[in-house]
């Protein structure tokens, strides 16, 4: 009975925990666009605005109308002494391929990228967050004709009433179009040297959250992004909030004349002492379990 | 565990999958070793791991961004499709297309019967009623067509061999092939251009391709009437029996595509309407796909055989054998390969994780 109940519980969390996830969605407005992968982790994507596509198409536009100048200035010509008429069959179906082939053949087999999108930085994906494929990416574009009515009226207006960004093109392929981002290796977390931990006396037992300390973490670490006094406005806040929750009793000013200082200390005191009281504890434990000698030796 | 120990612990898993990322991004996992894959597809389910763990435990924003976009990359390259081939294209011309269209052929119907019903009667109603084509055709376009079909049937009528003659001069001696290959461009551009604007326009829940339909229809059919009604019917039809088998056909069956993407969304059924967009128009795009290279086969005869000056019962029968052609393609290609799944249920979206996740 009680495995049964168990496992009733379990399913309606993660039914819970999905619920959240999706319905989550609709109302939000954001740039950001969640997926499960098949080893059920959440995936965030970060969608590219109209601006940026728009950018994308322009270069599109002016490298397509570059390459059909350069041929009829080029190669046509050239071709034309020989067999005018058969170079003019040429230029029309090159045409024909610059506008109905551009997108489709850079999308289809370059991973979802144009040379505009490249230089933008933004890429075409599934929805599923999987690359794009041929088919999708003929769809996508031949899709294109509709949605270019009015100076791509239909597309923006579609764009702009989907959460995904998505012209009509992109909802009958089922395609995004998202923003690429460099990997940047996270920062080895601060070790900070100079700062004393906090006094154990001066403080109350209020542990903080690790996502207060990461915070902290990654604040001190970018602090020389911001001007002096504006990282002290900034860090004033969460250091006022934090010495009322910990019953600070030291020094006032500490807080309001050093919050980054202060906001340092609790790092250093609550980061490195947990990692401590750990270490405590498993020695504890492992003396009780008569350990206690052979680990000491 | 703290956060320390623990970025510390699994930073160099971190880099050698980034540096996995870094050397397969340019080619596709196909031409990694098995081993490498084996590693490749443990670490994706490591990082994986971190990334849920990191993001449970709230440590910073700037981890969790790292390692997202670290499995994001590695998703991406994992659950990637083999890239599309030659092989590819050859499977798809003589088994995929036919299969698909055979699957939807009811919309190939309904676009027929709204390209060729009104083709049909405006070429009647004009034909006893030559005066009616002027409010189709536009008078320049008329005028034209008087000139090509009346200048060669005078040479005709005169007799056959000066008639060769005259029509080599007429293209510039030698370079008759050379002219003609400007008209294979320009049927390319034009006829497949419309075909597949025709497709793209039943977004619009079918109306544009309706429309594109009722209008080409109508506007061939005065044409055939009018050209017919001033006495050039043996050239005109000719003329155009031969590419008319390719041409007309791949009207209906992009049409019919078109009609597919409209109905998609007027009749979801038990999907949502974007999804029924998406599998039937994953369909429908194969089908108008056909369409285009059966266009471009089209283009091709109507520049190098149709006009070519051989006797019009030869291009009757050559005609008649493509109409043949066309249908016993549609009607039986593919049908004898194996009755799995179509290409396009593997491309479901929802079925798609479905299987990778049991793979």
């Amino acid at each position: 009975m009680a495995t049964v109940t168990s496992e009733l519980e379990q399913t309606q969390n993660s039914a819970v925990y999905q619920e959240e996830v999706y319905s989550n969605q609709p109302q939000k407005l954001s740039l950001e666009m969640q997926i499960e992968t098949p080893e059920n982790v959440i995936l965030t994507y970060q969608l590219a605005g109209p601006a940026q596509r728009y950018l994308a198409y322009l270069i599109d536009l002016m490298i397509r109308m570059m390459a059909l100048f350069g041929l009829w200035i080029f190669v046509t010509p050239m071709l034309s002494i020989v067999l005018p008429g058969t170079a003019i069959g040429l230029l029309l179906v090159l045409m024909f391929l610059n506008t109905w082939g551009y997108y489709t053949i850079s999308e289809g087999f370059f991973k979802g990228q144009s040379i505009g999108k490249h230089f933008c930085g933004i890429r075409v994906i599934r929805e599923g967050g999987y690359p794009i494929t041929f088919w999708p990416a003929v769809l996508r574009n031949l899709v294109r004709s509709a949605d270019s009515i009015l100076f791509y009226g239909i597309g923006i207006t579609t764009m702009l009433l989907t959460r995904r960004f998505q012209r009509l093109g992109d909802l009958a392929a089922g395609t995004v179009v998202i923003q690429e981002r460099s990997l940047k290796l996270p920062r080895k977390p601060v070790i900070l040297d100079k700062i004393k931990p906090l006094d154990k006396n001066e403080i109350g037992s209020f542990l903080p959250r690790d996502e207060v300390l990461s915070l902290i973490d990654e604040f001190i670490g970018r602090r020389h992004v911001l001007t002096y006094e504006r990282g002290h406005a900034l860090a004033g806040i969460l250091a006022q909030n934090l010495a009322e929750r910990l019953h600070y009793t030291g020094d006032e000013k500490k807080v309001t004349h050093y919050p980054m200082a202060f906001l340092a200390a609790v790092y250093k005191t609550f980061s490195f002492s947990q990692e401590e009281e750990e270490q405590e504890v498993v020695s504890e434990y492992l003396k009780q379990a008569g350990f206690g000698e052979f680990r000491d030796e | 565990m703290n956060k320390h120990k623990f970025i510390q612990e699994r930073r160099p898993q971190w880099k050698r999958f980034e540096e996995f990322l870094q050397n397969s991004s340019r080619r596709s996992l196909s031409k990694l070793e098995a081993e490498q894959i084996t590693e490749f597809s443990q670490l994706l389910r490591e990082v994986s791991h971190d990334l849920a763990t990191i993001r449970s435990r709230g440590w910073g924003h700037d981890l969790i961004s790292y390692l997202n976009d670290l499995v994001a990359r590695g998703h991406n390259l994992f659950y990637g499709a083999p890239p599309t081939n030659i092989a590819g294209f050859y499977r798809y011309v003589s088994i995929d297309f036919p299969r698909l269209f055979r699957a939807n052929i009811g919309y190939f119907l309904t676009a027929c019967l709204l390209f060729f019903l009104p083709l049909g009667i405006s070429w009647y109603v004009v034909q006893n009623n030559p005066s009616l084509a002027t409010r189709v055709i536009p008078e320049e376009m008329m005028t034209r067509f008087d000139q090509m079909y009346s200048d060669q049937k005078d040479t005709e009528s005169e007799n056959a061999k000066e008639d060769e003659t005259e029509s080599e001069e007429e293209f510039g001696g030698s370079s008759f092939g050379d002219e003609r290959a400007t008209m294979a461009g320009f049927y390319i551009n034009n006829n497949v251009g419309i075909a597949l604007k025709c497709f793209a326009l039943g977004i619009l829940l079918g109306i544009g391709t309706v429309y594109t339909l009722l209008f080409n229809g109508i506007f061939l059919g005065a044409v055939s009437g009018y050209v017919i009604s001033q006495g050039h019917g043996e050239r005109f039809l000719s003329f155009v029996i031969s590419h008319g088998s390719f041409e007309l056909t791949a009207i209906a069956v992009a049409g019919g595509a078109g009609l597919m993407l409209g109905n998609a969304l007027i009749h979801p059924g038990q999907r949502t309407r974007f999804q029924s967009l998406q599998v039937r128009g994953l369909e429908a795009v194969q089908i108008a796909g056909g369409a285009a290279v059966m266009l471009v086969v089209a283009a091709l005869i109507e520049a190098f055989w149709s006009p070519s000056a051989v006797s019009p019962m030869l291009k009757y029968i050559v005609g008649s054998v493509l109409w043949l052609i066309v249908f016993l393609y549609l009607a039986f290609a593919g049908l004898q390969s194996d009755q799995s799944s179509l290409p396009v249920s593997q491309l479901e979206p929802s079925e798609k994780s479905g299987e990778r996740h049991s793979a």
